[in-house]
């Protein structure tokens, strides 16, 4: 194996002489690679995160949302629970509090300030203690609105002052739809963008203001009772509203979704899955053809070399000896480009990653499996050692009497 | 009695060149014997290269056999013939045909390689020879960095590197001046007397032809006559 730190060191220098058109080529593996790395390692943060937040939820917790899963666009048409769901599924054997939200945008005036904000109706009987222990809320000053009181809770970054241009502060007044409320707390972060800028108040003062008599939810939290099987008091929500909406009320379609973490995290994770795989496709592609430019490369440095391997036949060079030199040339390219590739990439997404941090946008810790790493490095070693081999096996096939040709 | 290094039998060589089948080589006898120095002489187009390519196991014959140290050639894989001609022959070309991105030191080191010599016995071999021709303080320099001259000799301590038994020059003194070409000459019969190797010259040149012992003439694809040059210089005087 001594003869193969030769064959390296003579593909070193070699690469060395065409310098420029390699780093081209390496450079041609490099964008596929780097491609790879920083959206697997962006798309697997993302749903690190969404799962992360689904397990703080707590695995005891259920959402009902209107709208079906199979068709995604029901999640926008303005679908709605209405209070006979929530009686419904009050019900239902196995649950211990149902908690309906309601939301809309509307705008909060603060000392002259207007804003729009995402204002949620809760009701606060029973809410506080759901998300306290299961949605991981706490107060970062004031104290919890009184149920039927025109108090508002307020997410962390609109009491920030750049929010209003002042820092509001428990205690302080402000309007909306021409109502005046008092500022009962404030919460510390809950760790995304949205429940941080959102308003909360109690859902009866919540119909009140935005006209929404009818006591529709777009969304109802249920906690089951201790000991239950979560899936179980699921399957049982699902079979009672479908039983409610088709034979009571005749609907064909039964426009619902029951989810628990377990099942939201299997959704998020499916998705990604998908988006994952397509990126890797799209980004083999872009290395295969990273392929073509060493296959290219080195097909052009075979007829510029010719002279050279003749002599290195001469000389006794068997034909192994040429394929393996030529092999080492491209799989180096590979390698190197792939290299290249982890290196970008990852730094971009570290990037990205502090980007958000910094900038609270967005909560992401950049995904970065040593698997991947390795398995990145490896493929486009594989890369440069088949697109190298046609070039490499033309080269061996040389006859050593080229090199005694005395004219080019 | 005298060991037969090269020995060509009745050797046809036909190339196709585009249509045309060009008949390079029409039923050539030679045998060269250890220790010689001999000169090939020809025109060009006289098939003298070819018959160079079938001397140095470079090419196989169409017809015809070429036996290397007495064994027949054509019984020899193409790796197994790699092997020995990087053992047994050293090589020198009119075009020096150094690799441009080797220092002369590495270039010499090249045939060891191949024959999987270790590295410290690769350079040592490589730098004694380097001493030999008088390029001891040139030893890193790249090829671009010598003179022709110099080029030619790397490539003769190359050519002499794995100790070969047989040493094929192809014209090398055709690119160098006179006295460039008469420093090589002279190195090459230096080399021949004092290690006892066999020496094949291949040149067009009467004067470089001289310093040999023996001339073949090559006309046609075929062989017209050889004769001892010192014959020739008694019958010239």
């Amino acid at each position: 194996m001594a003869i193969l730190r030769e064959y390296f060191k003579l593909a070193f220098k070699n690469l060395k002489t065409r310098r420029l058109r390699n780093w081209l080529t390496i450079l041609g593996i490099v964008v596929g690679v780097f491609l790879v790395i920083t959206l697997i390692s962006l798309s697997g943060g993302i749903r690190d995160t969404i799962t992360k937040q689904l397990k703080s939820l707590g695995g005891d917790v259920i959402f009902v949302l209107p709208g079906s899963m199979d068709n995604m666009m029901s999640f926008f048409g303005g679908e709605e629970l209405s209070k006979e769901d929530i009686k419904v599924i009050e019900k239902v054997k196995g649950v211990d509090i149902v908690l309906p939200t309601a939301q809309k945008t509307k705008i909060m005036r603060y000392e002259n300030e207007q804003k729009t904000v995402f204002l949620i109706g809760l009701s606060w009987d029973d809410g506080i203690e759901i998300l306290t222990s299961f949605q991981g809320w706490s107060l970062n000053q004031g104290e919890w609105p009184s149920p039927g009181k025109r108090e508002l809770l307020i997410g962390s970054m609109v009491a920030k002052e750049d929010f209003f241009g002042t820092e509001i502060k428990a205690g302080d007044e402000a309007v909306i739809n021409g109502k005046t409320f008092k500022i009962a707390g404030v919460l510390n972060s809950l760790g995304s963008k949205t429940d941080d800028t959102a308003v909360y108040l109690d859902i009866s003062i919540y119909e009140q203001v935005t006209g929404d008599r009818d006591g529709g939810a777009q969304a109802a939290m249920v906690k089951v009772e201790e000991g239950a099987n979560v899936e179980k008091v699921a399957e049982r929500i699902e079979e009672a509203l479908d039983d409610v909406r088709k034979r009571r009320r005749g609907e064909d379609v039964s426009s619902f979704s029951v989810l628990t973490s377990d099942k939201m995290g299997n959704i998020v994770g499916g998705i990604i899955g998908i988006i994952q795989a397509s990126v890797m496709v799209f980004a083999s592609i872009a290395i295969l053809v990273g392929g073509l430019g060493i296959m290219n490369s080195m097909f052009t440095a075979v007829r510029e070399r010719t002279r050279e391997i003749g002599l290195l036949k001469a000389v006794g060079a068997k034909n192994s000896a040429v394929i393996s030199i030529f092999l080492i040339e491209s799989a180096i390219i590979g390698f190197v480009g792939g290299m290249g590739g982890v290196i970008l990439g990852l730094g971009i997404a570290k990037g990205i990653e502090l980007y958000g941090q910094v900038h609270t946008m967005f909560y992401l810790e950049a995904y970065m499996p040593i698997g991947l790493i390795i398995f990145s490095l490896f493929f486009s070693l594989l890369i440069g050692c088949l697109s190298g081999y046609f070039p490499a096996r033309r080269a061996s096939k040389l006859k050593p009497t080229e090199a005694l040709r005395s004219h080019e | 009695m005298k060991k037969s290094i090269i020995k060509l039998e009745d050797v046809y060589k036909t190339y196709r060149l585009g249509n045309v089948d060009v008949r390079a080589l029409r039923g050539v006898d030679l045998e060269i014997f250890s220790g010689s120095f001999v000169s090939i002489m020809g025109a060009s187009g006289s098939g003298k290269s070819t018959l160079l390519n079938m001397v140095g196991c470079l090419d196989s014959p169409s017809k015809g056999k070429v036996f290397l140290d007495e064994e027949d050639t054509s019984s020899f894989s193409e790796s197994k013939l790699a092997q020995i001609r990087g053992k047994k022959i050293g090589f020198i070309f009119q075009q020096f045909n150094l690799l441009q991105n080797l220092s002369a030191l590495e270039n010499v080191m090249i045939p060891m390689i191949f024959q999987g010599l270790e590295e410290s016995k690769r350079k040592e071999r490589a730098t004694y020879l380097l001493t030999q021709i008088g390029l001891k303080d040139r030893t890193t320099h790249l090829p671009s960095e010598l003179s022709g001259g110099e080029r030619q000799r790397v490539a003769i301590a190359r050519a002499f590197a794995n100790k070969p038994e047989l040493v094929i020059a192809d014209e090398p003194t055709g690119n160098l001046d006179s006295s460039s070409g008469k420093n090589v000459m002279d190195i090459l019969t230096k080399f021949h007397t004092e290690e006892k190797g066999t020496l094949v010259v291949v040149t067009h040149d009467p004067m470089i032809a001289k310093y040999s012992e023996e001339i073949f003439n090559i006309k046609d694809g075929k062989m017209v006559k050889d004769h001892i040059q010192k014959e020739e210089v008694l019958w010239q005087s």
